[in-house]
C-alpha cells in the first residue's frame, strides 16, 4: 500500500500540479470501494488537505512579470510592463 | 542676370520637367519595401530600398486594386509607376501604379528544402512532442517586447492559474532576428522555466522569415521545455510551428494552452469534493449494512467486540470527517444506539451482553444521546459535535486509560483492588490484561 492510503502527506512540500494529480487519484481510489473505512478515512483526510493546499496556492500566488537580459556581467532581471 | 522666382514655381518647373522627362515615368523600380504605413485614407506611404539608396513612395488607394497581395516591410518587389514632385513640400517621389513581388519564389523554394530536410531528420514528428504542463511555476515568452504576443499573453495569464512570466526580449523580423529569438529560447531553458511560448504577431512572409530559419527550428527542437509557437495569424504555417510541441493559432490561445482558467479550476475542486463525499458515504453506508447484518452466528463476545469497534470509528469519523459528511455519520450513530431497541434476538442478545460485560462506554452515551434528542432545538444542534463531547473514546485519544476490574465493571478506586487481581486497561486502540503487583493508596 502506498503513502497515500497509510500515512499522511505532508503537503507544503508539494506544488501545485503534484497535489492535484494526487487529489484525483486519492478520489479515484475513494470511489473505487476497495478500502475498509479506516483507510477511507485517511485517503479522505489527505484529499482534503491536498485540495486546501493547493486552494491556498491559488489564492495566494501573486505573479511576477518580468524581462530577462543578457549583460556583459551575465543575466539582469527586471519587473516588466507594458508602455502603454 | 538671373531669373528671379518663388519657390513654389520653381517646384512646379521641378514638377513638370518630371513629367517631360522619359525614364523617370513608365518606369519598373526594383527594390525592397521599409517603413510602409497605411492611411486610413487607403493610400500607402513607404519607402523603397537596395543596398546602395532609397527613395520615398506613395500608392494611392486606386492602386491598390491592382495588386495581389498585402504589401509590407522587407518585402523584395517592382513596383511601377512614375516620379512625381509634391510642389507643397519640395520633396520627389514615386507614384506607385502597379506593383509585384520578386524573389517570393527563392523564398518559398528555401521553405520547401529546409521543410523537407527536417522533416527527413524526424524534427517534426508527433512523438516528439511533449505536453505542455498544465500548472507551470514561471511561462518563459520570446518576442518583441512591444508586440502583440506579449500584449496578448500578458492580459490573458491575468484570469489564468498565477503563473510568472518571464520575457526574453527578441528581435522577431529583420537581421539578427533567428540569432536573438535563439539566444531568447537558450536563455530561458538556463533560467529553468516550465514552458516557453515564442512567436511574434502577423505580418508578411518575410516579417515571419526567422522563424523559417533553420538555427531557430533546431533551437526549439532542442529545448529541454515544451515550447508552444505563436507566430502570425491563424493561417501562417512556419518551420517553428512544425516542430513546437504545440502550435497556438494565436498568442491568447497560446497563454491559453500553458495555463488553465482559475474558474475551471475552482469547478474542478468542487467536482472533486462532491465526488469525495459520495464516496465517502458510500463507504459509511456499506458499512452500517454490515453493521446490521451483525448476526447471531458471532460469538457474543466478539459481536460485542466488533460493535464497540464500529462505535469507536463512528465517533472518530465524527470528529474528523468533514461537515458534508456529518449528518451521515450522526445518522449512523443514531442507528448505532437504537441498536438496543431493535427486536431482533440476536441484537438483543448482544446488547445484552454487552451490558453485562463491558466498561458501558455506549450505555454512558445513551442518556447523553436521550437527552439531546428531547431537547427542542437538538436539529440545530450538530449531533456530532455533542456526541464527540460525550465520547469516552475522546478521553483515551489524549492519553488516558479506562480500567476494568475481573467483573468487568469500571475500577475508580484502589481501594476495591486486590493485590493479584486481573484487570483489562482499555487504551485508545485496544486493550491490555494486567495483574496487580503492588498498590499504594494517595492521601
Amino acid at each position: 500500500m502506498s503513502d497515500t492510503e497509510t500515512g499522511k502527506i505532508d503537503v507544503e512540500k508539494l506544488s501545485f500540479e503534484q497535489s492535484m494529480s494526487m487529489l484525483e487519484e486519492l478520489v479515484k481510489k475513494l470511489e473505487g470501494g476497495n478500502l475498509d473505512l479506516d483507510e477511507s478515512l485517511k485517503v479522505y483526510e489527505n484529499a482534503v488537505a491536498l485540495r486546501e493546499h493547493c486552494r491556498k496556492i491559488l489564492d495566494e500566488s501573486d505573479r511576477k512579470v518580468q524581462a530577462i537580459m543578457e549583460t556583459a556581467s551575465g543575466t539582469k532581471k527586471e519587473d516588466f510592463s507594458e508602455l502603454e | 542676370m538671373s531669373e528671379r522666382v518663388t519657390v513654389t514655381e520653381l517646384n512646379t518647373r521641378v514638377k513638370e520637367l518630371f513629367g517631360s522627362t522619359p525614364g523617370l515615368k513608365d518606369i519598373w523600380v526594383i527594390g525592397e519595401i521599409s517603413n510602409f504605413k497605411l492611411y486610413t485614407s487607403g493610400h500607402s506611404y513607404f519607402t523603397i530600398k537596395d543596398a546602395g539608396s532609397e527613395i520615398r513612395a506613395v500608392m494611392f488607394k486606386s492602386a491598390r486594386s491592382r495588386i495581389d497581395f498585402e504589401p509590407g516591410d522587407s518585402q523584395k518587389i517592382e513596383a511601377y509607376g512614375h516620379l512625381d514632385m509634391y510642389v507643397e513640400r519640395g520633396s520627389y517621389q514615386f507614384i506607385v501604379e502597379s506593383m509585384k513581388r520578386s524573389g517570393i519564389g527563392d523564398l518559398y523554394l528555401k521553405y520547401e528544402a529546409l521543410k523537407k530536410k527536417l522533416e527527413a531528420e524526424g524534427l517534426f514528428e508527433s512523438a516528439r512532442k511533449r505536453p505542455i504542463p498544465q500548472y507551470p511555476k514561471t511561462i518563459g515568452v520570446v518576442t518583441s517586447p512591444t508586440g502583440a504576443v506579449i500584449h496578448d499573453i500578458l492580459t490573458t495569464t491575468k484570469r489564468l492559474f498565477p503563473a510568472d512570466i518571464l520575457l526574453a526580449p527578441a528581435q522577431v523580423q529583420g537581421e539578427g532576428a533567428a540569432k536573438s529569438i535563439v539566444a531568447g529560447i537558450e536563455l530561458l531553458n538556463r533560467e529553468g522555466v516550465d514552458v516557453i511560448i515564442v512567436g511574434r504577431g502577423g505580418g508578411s512572409l518575410e516579417d515571419l522569415w526567422a522563424f523559417n530559419e533553420e538555427p531557430v527550428v533546431r533551437a526549439i527542437a532542442a529545448s529541454k521545455v515544451p515550447v508552444i509557437s505563436s507566430v502570425g495569424h491563424e493561417t501562417d504555417f512556419t518551420l517553428a510551428d512544425f516542430v513546437a510541441d504545440k502550435r497556438a493559432p494565436t498568442p491568447t490561445a497560446a497563454a491559453q494552452f500553458a495555463v488553465r482558467d482559475k474558474s475551471e479550476i475552482l469547478r474542478q475542486f468542487s467536482d472533486l469534493t462532491v465526488r469525495m463525499n459520495k464516496a465517502l458515504s458510500s463507504v459509511i453506508e456499506h458499512m452500517r449494512g454490515r453493521f446490521v447484518a451483525v448476526d447471531g452466528k458471532l460469538s457474543p463476545a466478539r459481536a460485542q467486540e466488533k460493535v464497540e469497534y464500529l462505535g469507536m470509528k463512528l465517533d472518530d469519523l465524527s470528529s474528523r470527517a468533514s461537515s458534508a459528511v456529518k449528518d451521515t455519520v450522526s445518522e449512523m450513530h443514531k442507528r448505532f444506539l437504537s441498536v438496543e431497541s431493535r427486536p431482533e434476538p440476536a441484537l438483543k442478545a448482544m446488547v445484552a451482553n454487552k451490558r453485562n460485560q463491558s466498561d458501558r462506554v455506549f450505555g454512558r452515551i445513551e442518556p447523553g444521546m436521550k437527552a439531546i434528542l428531547t431537547t427542542k432545538d437538538y436539529k440545530e444542534q450538530t449531533l456530532a459535535a455533542r456526541l464527540d463531547a460525550l465520547s469516552p473514546y475522546k478521553v483515551l485519544d489524549r492519553g488516558y486509560s479506562f480500567v476494568a476490574g475481573p467483573d468487568g465493571q469500571a475500577v475508580t478506586s484502589v481501594k476495591g483492588l486486590a493485590v493479584g487481581s486481573r484487570i483489562t486497561v482499555r487504551m485508545r486502540d485496544g486493550r491490555a490484561l494486567a495483574d496487580i503487583v503492588e498498590k499504594e493508596e494517595l492521601q
